[in-house]
């Protein structure tokens, strides 16, 4: 592989480590308040892809309009899945409301094949994504590079509500003590909710590239993208935002790597996050730089 | 020395009353094999097909409640182990003409390529080798708790889909295996259900049964009381994936064609239905919700069938019924997490107690 | 009464990330003893306990039980040793029957194999009878008899902790470790815990370790007690000596008024 074809391959790393990174969040959030793995991320994701493709396909928005409109619907139903499902088992057995997960995910899914039909939708990138951009022999598709950046406005704005803002210290301190905090007259729940409706924000925006990326969505798109993150949020050190954006960086740039290095593993692709996380759990089961043990 | 209390009471009740549970287990499995004959005799194919289908689901309920319910180690798995068994079957059963039919991608590597048995061996071969997958899988499986060993066996079900995708000269990739001969009836179904329920009743009853349940409760106290949390965990596991790879491979002789995408965590997902809904941890509850999920689910067919109601017509909508699934599996998780009985177990000492009461 | 030595720890230090839980600890018990181990709040005991049933790895140190090494094995494995402990905040298998909880005291020890288990061959019954046997014994022991059948986690306190006592039992141990068994039992019940205690070291030959917070029980049971301050030993004897020793008064009531530790400190 020349030099070329190797920043090509960075850079499209890169690109896929950012929306793992963006998903890995939302993982990471809720994980760090309630100790709960998500398992419906993913498939929120799903939702806020179509929520997406119905703002601009049947309402004609423009991409920025219908990806402000997705975060926002996708966070509304992160708040509404949280409130329904998960908030009646805050205090039942951890594996109960992972349970409750794992059927909120077959739910959205099934709905999602009900409601949107099994067949892909096109997803068509808007002008600006869609054209390449060259440097020497350097080709790159202009999203790739438009990624990292979008990536970095809302990583930049994440930060500042985590540590600017009332409502960012509150998170913290929950993550750190639930009960405490409770104990200090803090309503637990609205901050839970708010980490749900940033987390699902967050999991529409990283899928909404990801639709532009691979440009076609269907019902049970999010369900490897979630999963994936999911890993990338251990490999990072479960809890920590930092931590999940630089795992979901590892991932991406492994994987691509992994299929250009070794094109006859490309079938395996979809297994190297598990090995990772087997890997990871065996050897450093703090992540990166995780802190705490899990349990 | 005045009396003890295992001299009077409840327990000796159990000890004198082996006998005849026995003699009532037996007559039971008798009633049982004779209306499996009548069923082979007088019902139709398709009552039959879904007796056999139902005989599997119990089959894989009950060895899943044992590594999650009796042992409590809530993994996700069994999609794994279920196509491991009936990969490894079907390729000892199938014809060497069929395999070099079928092998379009790649030609099937060379022992494979000749190799063909009867299904009782290979039924043996595939539960032995799903243990010893489930054995090798169990050491760094176990090495993590809660929600990550949920995460990390969910991603070993993962791994083996990609390689049943890839590892093309063995498991002909995603086009799967074709033309299995269909050998499984009533009797292979009603056997290995009739042998599971016997050796996994047994052993939650027996002392290896009790140490899982001291691991589930207390893992901590159970190692302070001389029980190694460790074996005892891989002991369930590889007990569970032997039987649940048998039934992976009567399963690949029903539907007599398999391939990848049979195998996703969908159907864990089902089964986590099937043991959470009977109750984790019981056995008799696995069963009961095993048959009515097989059943029932049939039943529930009717929502995805167009509907002509009093001259209004209802358009069926295909898919409904996982959506239903989905949503009584939150329900139970809310409403009622002990599910349909708890860890309760049926035995005969119950029944004869409610016909007691029944007595005039 | 002292016999061989029995567990010995030399140098053991223990470390939970800024704080010294254990400080060099050396520590020994001879045979057929029954010691106290006594302290302030936070002064190291369970930790201390935690260590030699395998459950904490120190720092740094060593543990020997019965002139071998112990350190780095399993918990389990060295309760098949002859080691077993109670745990201070009670952790018996709540959903599982009182006879239940005995009956797992035996598992570690059983002899007869999984498969042999599972076929009810003669070997495994043979064993079982006697373990229902031995259970049996136990439970009258502990007075626990007519609750066999209940759930585990719905007798009273009190019970609760003469169970955990029973199931520790059923492990076959040399050496026992009874992490604040009088805790939360009223007078009545903390007697009848003194001669039980007693009886087992009297009649069955147990070697007794344990941390109370009652000091009249301690006092009047232990025949040598060692006391834990910061993770370090601050004093050790007989326990009228103990309770004269200006460190212990010191370490139990912080400098000023000199009140004995028998009467102030109670069970905090």
């Amino acid at each position: 592989m020349d030099g070329a074809q190797l920043t090509q391959q960075i850079i499209n790393g890169l690109t896929l480590g950012c929306l793992y990174g963006l998903i890995a969040i939302g993982y990471t959030l809720v994980y760090g308040i309630l100790r709960l793995i998500n398992f419906a991320h993913g498939d929120v994701l799903m939702v806020g892809c179509y929520m997406a493709w119905f703002g601009a396909v049947q309402f004609g928005l423009p991409w920025w309009a219908a990806l402000m409109g997705s975060m926002l619907l996708t966070a509304l139903l992160g708040v509404l899945i949280d409130q329904g499902a998960y908030r009646p088992l805050r205090r039942a057995p951890r594996i109960s409301a992972l349970i409750t997960a794992i059927g909120v995910s077959f739910f959205l899914e099934n709905l999602g094949l009900v409601v949107f039909g099994g067949r892909p939708k096109a997803f068509l990138r808007p002008e600006v994504f869609n054209h390449i951009y060259q440097w020497g022999s350097v080709r790159v598709l202009s999203l790739s590079v438009w990624t990292p950046i979008i990536t970095g406005l809302i990583l930049a704005g994440l930060l500042i509500i985590i540590y600017r803002t009332r409502l960012g210290m509150a998170m913290r301190a929950l993550s750190r003590d639930l009960v405490t905090v409770r104990l200090m007259g803090i309503d637990t729940n609205r901050v839970v909710a708010a980490t749900f409706a940033i987390g699902s924000a967050l999991a529409a925006a990283g899928g909404v590239l990801w639709a532009m990326k691979y440009p076609q969505i269907n019902p049970l798109m999010g369900v490897l993208p979630g999963l994936k993150a999911f890993v990338a949020a251990v490999l990072g050190g479960i809890g920590n935002v930092a931590g999940a954006m630089i795992g979901g960086l590892l991932l991406g740039l492994a994987e691509i790597l992994l299929v250009a290095w070794l094109p006859e593993l490309a079938g395996y692709r979809d297994a190297l996050a598990f090995v990772l996380l087997i890997g990871i759990l065996l050897f450093k089961p703090t992540g990166i730089i995780g802190e705490e043990l899990p349990e | 020395m005045s009396r003890r209390w295992y001299e009077a009471g409840p327990l000796p009740a159990a000890h004198t009353t082996r006998r005849r549970d026995t003699r009532l287990t037996i007559l039971a499995s008798l009633a049982a094999a004779g209306g499996l004959w009548l069923l082979q005799a007088f019902a139709g194919g398709y009552v039959v097909h879904m007796t056999c289908v139902a005989a599997l689901f119990a089959v894989l309920a009950v060895s899943y409640n044992l590594i999650n319910g009796v042992a409590g180690q809530f993994s996700l798995e069994p999609n794994a182990f279920v196509a491991c068994g009936a990969y490894v079957t079907a390729l000892l059963t199938l014809s060497p003409a069929e395999k070099a039919a079928s092998f379009i991608l790649e030609p099937i590597i060379w022992p494979l390529s000749v190799i063909s048995i009867p299904l009782l061996p290979a039924l043996l071969i595939a539960g032995l080798l799903t243990a010893l997958m489930g054995f090798l899988m169990g050491f760094p499986v176990f090495r993590v708790r809660g929600d990550y060993l949920a995460i990390v066996t969910l991603g070993f079900g993962e791994v083996i889909r990609v390689v049943a995708n890839n590892a093309q000269a063995v498991t002909n990739g995603p086009l799967g295996l074709k033309g299995i001969p269909h050998l499984t009836d009533l009797w292979w179904t009603g056997g290995l259900l009739a042998l599971t329920l016997f050796i996994i009743v047994r052993l939650v009853n027996s002392s290896y049964g009790r140490a899982l349940k001291a691991v589930r409760e207390d893992e901590v106290a159970a190692e302070a009381m001389g029980i190694n949390a460790f074996w005892h965990k891989m002991l369930a596991f590889t007990t569970s994936a032997f039987f649940e790879g048998v039934a992976g491979g009567l399963l690949a002789h029903l539907i007599t064609t398999i391939s990848p995408s049979l195998f996703t965590f969908f159907l864990t997902f089902n089964l986590l239905i099937i043991i959470v809904v009977g109750g984790l941890g019981s056995n008799t509850g696995a069963f009961l919700a095993a048959l009515l999920f097989t059943y029932g689910g049939e039943w529930l067919r009717v929502v995805e069938e167009p509907l002509n109601l009093f001259g209004l017509h209802i358009p069926g909508i295909p898919g409904m019924r996982m959506v239903f699934f989905s949503l009584i599996l939150v329900a139970v998780m809310i409403f009622m997490r002990q599910g349909l009985l708890g860890r309760r177990e049926f035995s005969w000492r119950w029944l004869w107690a409610v016909l007691d009461q029944r007595r005039p | 009464m002292s016999g061989r030595v029995l567990l010995e720890a030399a140098g053991l230090t223990c470390r939970f990330g800024g704080l010294l839980a254990v400080d060099g600890l050396d520590f020994s018990l001879a045979s057929g003893e029954l010691a106290g181990l006594i302290g302030p709040n936070g002064a190291g005991k369970t930790t201390c306990f935690n260590l030699f049933t395998g459950r904490v790895r120190p720092t740094a140190g060593q543990v020997s039980f019965a002139e071998r090494p112990i350190l780095g094995l399993r918990p389990s494995r060295i309760n098949q040793m002859g080691l077993a402990r109670t745990f201070q905040n009670i952790r018996l298998f709540d959903e599982l029957s009182v006879l239940e909880n005995v009956l797992v005291g035996f598992h570690g020890r059983l002899q007869a194999s999984f498969l042999s288990a599972i076929l009810r061959l003669p070997g495994y019954r043979a064993e079982e009878e006697r373990m229902f046997a031995r259970a049996a014994e136990l439970l009258e022991l502990v007075g626990l008899e007519r609750l066999a059948d209940e759930r585990a986690g719905s007798l009273a306190y009190g019970q609760q902790r003469l169970l955990e006592i029973a199931r520790a039992l059923a492990t076959g141990p040399r050496l026992l470790l009874l992490d604040e068994p009088a805790a939360g039992m009223n007078p009545q019940e903390t007697a009848h815990l003194a001669d039980l205690v007693r009886r087992l070291r009297d009649r069955m030959g147990l070697t007794i370790l344990l941390i109370e917070h009652d000091m009249r029980f301690v006092m009047n049971l232990c025949e040598r007690l060692t006391v834990l301050d910061q993770g370090r030993v601050i004093a050790q004897g007989a326990p009228r000596e103990v309770q004269q020793d200006p460190a212990v008064i010191r370490a139990y009531l912080g400098p000023g008024e000199p009140v004995r530790p028998g009467q102030g400190a109670g069970d905090a």
